[in-house]
């Protein structure tokens, strides 16, 4: 039973570099920059939310005896508190271990508001006596880049599925919660390589018996959208206020909309309908590309009115509607050919292609590395050798 | 050449005398390289046509024993913005280059992947390292590359290899390697690969692991199985008025074999001819084509397009169009 109130996530947080799995890469990168520093005075891990990031951080610097000098987002994002807090720090020598690490977490927290933030950095930078490791979800944002330019950079990568799935189980067991295969499998799936989400939801949903965790969440979040599907398909007029109903978005509505706009029309309207909705994302793609936010109002129309009229008159009758499916689809497609993509790569990085061709490929591909020859000069994995052999 | 026994390297030309076809582009790049200076240089054309390889016999020829010290090969299609790109090149260009030669060479493959934000921003970088860095940039079309870089380079246009040059290629292979081949499969060879050398090479490789006879029919084979299946299937159900089997098998065969929406495009784009419909539709269906396949490469979402095409091939089995 779960009596205390620490989170999973600290709780089962990694202390050691052998309990960060799915990591390697990264963690070799940070050894070998601790080892050169001062070579680079400070190290970005970037990635997406829950690879491991933070952990990968704390681990280092236990892993070295290293007093840990912590800073949060919330800590200090302006210059003048730059100055009090993390120059000293950055200055001064450790006093009770070996030495200091200072570890600075979601850098790419500091805003425009927090003004000279990051001049200050870079000067904290120039003068610090300790490795200073920094973690941020995008790198490459603009104003960064003269962080960038100073900093060693390592990706971490979004953990594969069974990784998370066997990082749960592993923390279920010590928790002394008891359920199947298949449970753990949805939490994996749900978490889309995030473990903190995933290590989240297992201690939320450890003992609902009659919830079972539901891959498509939105589902019981947000009723709306099944009558705003209703109106649109069935009724005829135009609705500039339709959507206001829901919490989903815009890009998320169209997702709906595109999977169920077969359940509904056929024919002519099914043609018109989806020619409404290619133009809605016509708008959607000019909107991310020019970041002209005027152009919602189209996407929005097209996606309504477009939708609703592409029929002549008002359907009767009951539809089931359902969820999308296809993002699900292509993510859990990417975890099962992540083997093909990593041999397609090295594949690709030998003969001076590109992985997209070599994906293209690949059914050729799979005959010519039949060759145990080119197998060892590719330096394939186990896994690799495994998914070819399949 | 070189030691690999991935047949595309292990034959690949080392030298501009070994090289087959392109020869008005051999015979002035060699000039070029032989005056020990080279002006940033533009390779256009299609896949399998001899660019990256000329761009290793350039820096070959330059540099000798060292060339891998001085030559940085990127793929703009593989790496992850044109910030990554351009990290790379300022880490490459730091050091300097050999004596006698004062520049490096970057090659950057597929510069057609690149927005025209990310090319404007390539231009800048190119001019930053222009003394210390020559760029040798490859794409299919040099219509989707901004003029202001067009004109800072010399552009050498490649030819889809003939069916003479195959055949040699072919020869030179199957000789070295010990293949029988009957004598109409270099011939099928160059029709499956339409020009394309490495496709040649590999689909040769591919043949020859099964067995060294190898005929016509074996090639035809396993280009066949290469190819994505399926297509023909979606638009049959398509033309049936089964839209949502039709969607369930386009995303199925996407997924499978792991191919993009604009390169299904284009598969559809060819198999529209073989089906039964009239000609007028035929023609209506390849102009909606066309839209979708620009609509992909403006940055709207693949599969949304793709429905919205496989719905004008539901009414189109109905004899109407939209």
């Amino acid at each position: 039973m779960i009596h205390s109130n620490i989170n999973f996530v600290e709780k089962y947080r990694a202390l050691a570099y052998q309990d960060i799995l799915g990591q390697d890469k990264a963690i070799e990168e940070v050894r070998q920059f601790l080892r050169e520093f001062p070579k680079k005075k400070a190290l970005i891990l970037y990635g997406p939310a829950g690879t491991g990031k933070t952990s990968l951080a704390l681990a280092a610097a236990h892993e070295n005896n290293l007093e840990i000098m912590e800073l949060n987002s919330s800590d200090l994002r302006n210059r003048a508190k730059l100055e009090v807090v993390l120059k000293p720090a950055a200055e001064q020598m450790s006093l009770f271990k070996r030495g200091k690490i200072i570890i600075m977490d979601e850098v790419d927290g500091v805003t425009g508001t927090d003004i000279g933030g990051i001049p200050e950095l870079l000067r904290v930078l120039e003068v610090t006596k300790h490795p200073l490791i920094m973690t941020c979800n995008d790198v490459w944002q603009s104003k960064l880049a003269p962080v960038r330019k100073i900093c060693k950079l390592v990706e971490m990568r979004a953990l594969p599925l069974q990784t998370i799935q066997k990082l749960i189980e592993r923390v279920a067991q010590q928790e002394g919660i008891i359920r199947d295969a298949r449970f753990y499998q949805q939490l994996a799936i749900k978490s889309q390589g995030d473990l903190r989400a995933a290590l989240n939801d297992l201690h939320s949903y450890a003992h609902v018996e009659s919830l079972p965790v539901d891959t498509h969440e939105k589902r019981d979040v947000d009723e709306n959208i099944f009558n705003i599907l209703r109106v649109l398909f069935k009724e005829r007029q135009d609705f500039l206020s339709l959507f206001d109903n829901t919490q989903l978005s815009l890009d998320e509505i169209l997702l709906w909309i595109e999977e169920n706009i077969p359940r509904e029309y056929k024919n002519e309207s099914l043609a018109k309908a989806y020619q409404a909705l290619g133009k809605a994302d016509v708008f959607r793609g000019r909107i991310y590309k020019k970041q002209s936010w005027r152009f919602l109002l189209y996407q929005n129309i097209f996606q309504s009115a477009g939708i609703s009229y592409a029929k002549t008159s008002p359907l009767p009758g009951f539809t089931k509607y359902e969820a999308p499916k296809r993002i699900l689809k292509i993510w859990m497609n990417n975890q099962r050919i992540e083997k093909k993509k990593t041999i397609a790569k090295k594949y690709a990085h030998l003969v001076h292609c590109s992985t997209r061709r070599a994906l293209n490929d690949f059914p050729l591909l799979k005959l010519i590395l039949k060759n145990e020859a080119i197998k060892k000069q590719m330096k394939l994995s186990e896994e690799e050798v495994q998914y070819l052999a399949q | 050449m070189s030691q690999s026994d991935i047949w595309t390297e292990k034959y690949r030309p080392g030298k501009f005398e070994e090289v087959v076809g392109q020869h008005e582009i051999i015979k002035r790049v060699s000039s070029l390289v032989q005056a020990l200076n080279i002006p940033h240089m533009m390779f256009a054309g299609p896949a399998g046509t001899g660019k990256s390889t000329l761009a290793l016999v350039v820096v070959k020829a330059l540099f000798g024993e060292k060339w891998k010290d001085n030559y940085l090969e990127l793929n703009a299609s593989d790496e992850r913005g044109i910030d990554v790109v351009r990290q790379k090149v300022k880490d490459f260009a730091r050091t300097k280059a050999l004596e006698n030669i004062p520049f490096k060479v970057i090659f950057l493959d597929e510069a057609d992947a690149l927005t025209r934000e990310a090319q404007q921003a390539l231009r800048r970088t190119m001019e930053n390292y222009t003394h210390t860095c020559r760029f040798i940039l490859s794409c299919n079309y040099s219509s989707n590359i901004i003029d202001p870089i067009q004109s800072r380079c010399v552009v050498f246009r490649f030819r889809l290899l003939e069916k003479k040059d195959i055949v040699e290629i072919v020869k030179r292979i199957s000789e070295r390697e010990k293949l029988k081949l009957t004598p109409d499969a270099a011939e099928t060879l160059y029709e499956v690969s339409e020009g394309d050398c490495r496709r040649a090479i590999n689909l040769i490789q591919a043949t020859a692991s099964i067995s060294p006879d190898i005929n016509s029919e074996m090639i035809n084979m396993i280009a066949a199985s290469a190819k994505p299946a399926g297509v023909r299937v979606v638009l049959d159900y398509a033309l049936a008025g089964d839209f949502i089997n039709a969607r369930d098998k386009l995303l199925e065969v996407m997924l499978k074999d792991s191919i993009s929406g604009t390169d299904l495009i284009k598969i559809i784009q060819k198999e529209i001819w073989n089906l039964q419909i009239e000609p007028e539709i035929k023609v209506r269906l390849t102009e909606k084509t066309g839209e979708a396949e620009f609509r992909m490469t403006e940055g709207s979402d693949e599969f949304v397009q793709l429905q919205a095409l496989l719905a004008s091939f539901v009414l189109a089995g109905q004899g109407k169009s939209t």
